[in-house]
């Protein structure tokens, strides 16, 4: 690296930079040339070709043959691409407005400055964020097992029927939003955590001399302070609910009867099918979704004025 | 927040929920190293303690290649991005240079780019590379992420102008400052870069699971689902509980390196996950 900024700058012995910078011109190219290679490489490149693809009818072999906005109109009139957003979109239910509640819960309580174990607790409520979905996933296959699982043997013991967790399409969802929120809950409460702390003690003391009850403080400034963290949550949470993949890939496979075929998983089954135009559409559709949704969910939360 | 200490009935709550983030941890593991057919019959109590589950999964998977294709991809791709991502962000943070904020456009517009779209046509280009089954299909997608630039150059914009002239006025070279003056300052913010990497490269999965089908490329989380697939699908032939016993100690083995980096290094990770929403 030195060598090459060193040939730039005899190279242009005659610059007008000021010898102190010397060789600085071309250096910061250099430094961020390796990103932007990759990003070339295997960013722009298949982005690209995927936008050129999704206007043909291509099965990975053979010549492709253009079909103009074809494969965007098959989509839109498919009963399952929107089943599968229809699913997402379930999925988000479950998930989003759930998550934010505990997790605003978790965080006040971990918010007490004179709360004991905090470190222990944080460890707690971070320990299944860390650990590998795939690993969870089949812990969950065996724990919601229709016939031996535990939970179901449990709903026995207290004298309840089984329940198909994975195998009834009521219950399905549910099931796989349970392990989202028990894998990123506490990923929340961290955030938001970071959010109340850094309100400073002395608004709220300046609150409580002006009478205003725990409740009121809560919701006038406590809410209004971490909208922030809250809409920061709201669009990542949107991103990874929409692009959701492992958790039905592992546990369900997209059943019982795809009803937990999400958008993301749906997105694969062009894939296995070799449908490779069809899901190239798809892929940017999702994309324009999931921009989209982000948009909104940052208005939305946006904070009306800027709380400094 | 309020300076109230807290009452019996917070710790309650607080304990209640810490145990319903860890209790399945708990059960995979403490299920994993019971017999095999008490996994079924007695699933709540602990039973005697067995390494069967263990060498039996050990003879049936090949979890030894998953460990050590992750390891390599780990190392390799972990160190790109350790050396290339804060090297782009001191350029981004330290240099006034023309395009600059066209570059760093471009990389921030990349960070709201969802993974998925990508994954057809990347699929395609390893094809026409000839890359599918291979490391370099595992390794150099991603490998220096827009993320880790943005977060690296606002841990360098924080360094004072002046230290970086002074390593200049000693006769070093451009890259020599950011090697013996940047690197050596930000070291809580490279620690904290480098678990969070650690964990996101092990946890792969999307891209893995797609870009590689023969046994002697996977990572460890591809076999874990190919594992999974076994069970749901009923395509092994052996008893259920068995199959358990295995899918169990291969996903508590899964565990096991993260949890441990987690709880020895658990500042460094809670600074890098809090890192992320500084952005929003």
């Amino acid at each position: 690296m030195s060598a090459l900024t060193t040939t730039a700058r005899s190279g242009r012995a005659a610059g007008a930079r000021p010898r102190s910078r010397r060789g600085t011109r071309l250096s910061p190219y250099l430094f961020v040339a390796p990103f932007f290679l990759v990003f070339a490489a295997f960013g722009i490149y298949p982005l690209v070709f995927a936008l050129q693809l999704s206007f043909t009818r291509w099965h990975g072999a053979g010549a492709a043959t253009w079909v103009g906005v074809g494969n965007y109109v098959y989509l839109l009139t498919s009963p399952e691409f929107w089943a599968s957003l229809g699913n997402s979109a379930v999925m988000w239910l479950l998930i989003v407005p759930i998550q934010i509640v505990a997790g605003l819960a978790g965080a006040v309580l971990l918010a007490n400055a004179k709360l004991r174990l905090r470190g222990l607790f944080r460890v707690a409520f971070l320990a299944p964020f860390v650990t590998p979905l795939v690993a969870m996933a089949q812990v969950w296959i065996v724990v919601f097992d229709q016939d031996y699982g535990l939970v179901n043997h449990l709903l026995n013991l207290v004298g309840l029927p089984d329940v198909g967790w994975l195998t009834s399409t009521a219950w399905s969802k549910p099931t796989l939003a349970l392990l989202f929120l028990w894998k990123t809950t506490g990923f929340a409460i961290i955030i938001l955590l970071a959010g109340l702390q850094a309100v400073p003690a002395a608004v709220y003391e300046a609150a409580a001399i002006d009478g205003a009850s725990r409740r009121r403080q809560f919701w006038s400034l406590t809410v209004p302070l971490v909208r922030r963290s809250m809409a920061f949550l709201v669009v990542v949470q949107t991103l990874a609910v929409f692009q959701m993949f492992a958790e039905p890939f592992v546990v369900t496979e997209g059943g019982p009867y795809g009803s937990t075929t999400t958008a993301g998983l749906y997105l694969y089954d062009h894939i296995t099918a070799s449908d490779l135009g069809t899901g190239a559409a798809n892929s940017f559709l999702l994309v324009l979704l999931v921009f989209g949704l982000s948009l909104g969910a940052v208005r939305l939360l946006r904070p009306k004025d800027e709380v400094s | 927040m309020n300076q109230t200490r807290p009452g019996p009935v917070q710790y309650a709550l607080l304990a209640l929920l810490a145990a319903a983030f860890l209790y399945p941890i708990w059960w995979a593991v403490s299920s994993s190293l019971k017999p095999a057919a008490e996994i079924i019959t007695n699933p709540l109590a602990p039973g005697p303690v067995t390494l069967d589950n263990y060498r039996a999964m050990f003879a049936d998977v090949p979890i030894g290649t998953g460990f050590a294709n992750t390891a390599l991809v780990l190392v390799v791709k972990g160190a790109m991005t350790m050396f290339f991502c804060p090297l782009a962000g001191y350029a981004f943070a330290k240099y006034a240079f023309p395009g600059k904020n066209l570059l760093f456009g471009i990389v921030l517009l990349t960070l709201m780019l969802p993974t998925l779209v990508l994954i057809i046509p990347l699929l395609l280009e390893m094809s026409a590379l000839g890359w599918v089954n291979t490391y370099q299909a595992l390794i150099l997608p991603g490998s220096i992420d827009a993320f880790s630039i943005f977060w690296m150059r606002q841990t360098i914009a924080a360094i004072p102008d002046e230290l970086i002239d002074a390593g200049r006025v000693d006769g070093a070279s451009e890259f020599g400052v950011f090697a013996r003056v940047v690197l050596p300052v930000i070291r809580p913010g490279l620690a904290a870069l480098a678990v969070l990497t650690t964990m996101n490269i092990y946890n792969d999965f999307v891209w893995p699971v797609v870009a590689v089908n023969d046994t002697s490329h996977q990572t460890l989380q591809v076999v874990l689902s190919t594992l999974a697939q076994n069970v749901t699908g009923n395509r092994i032939g052996a008893d259920f509980a068995t199959v358990w016993g295995e899918l169990l100690a291969a996903g508590s083995i899964a565990m096991l390196p993260l949890l441990v980096i987690f709880v020895l290094l658990q500042r460094h990770f809670i600074n890098g996950i809090l890192a992320g929403s500084v952005k929003g």
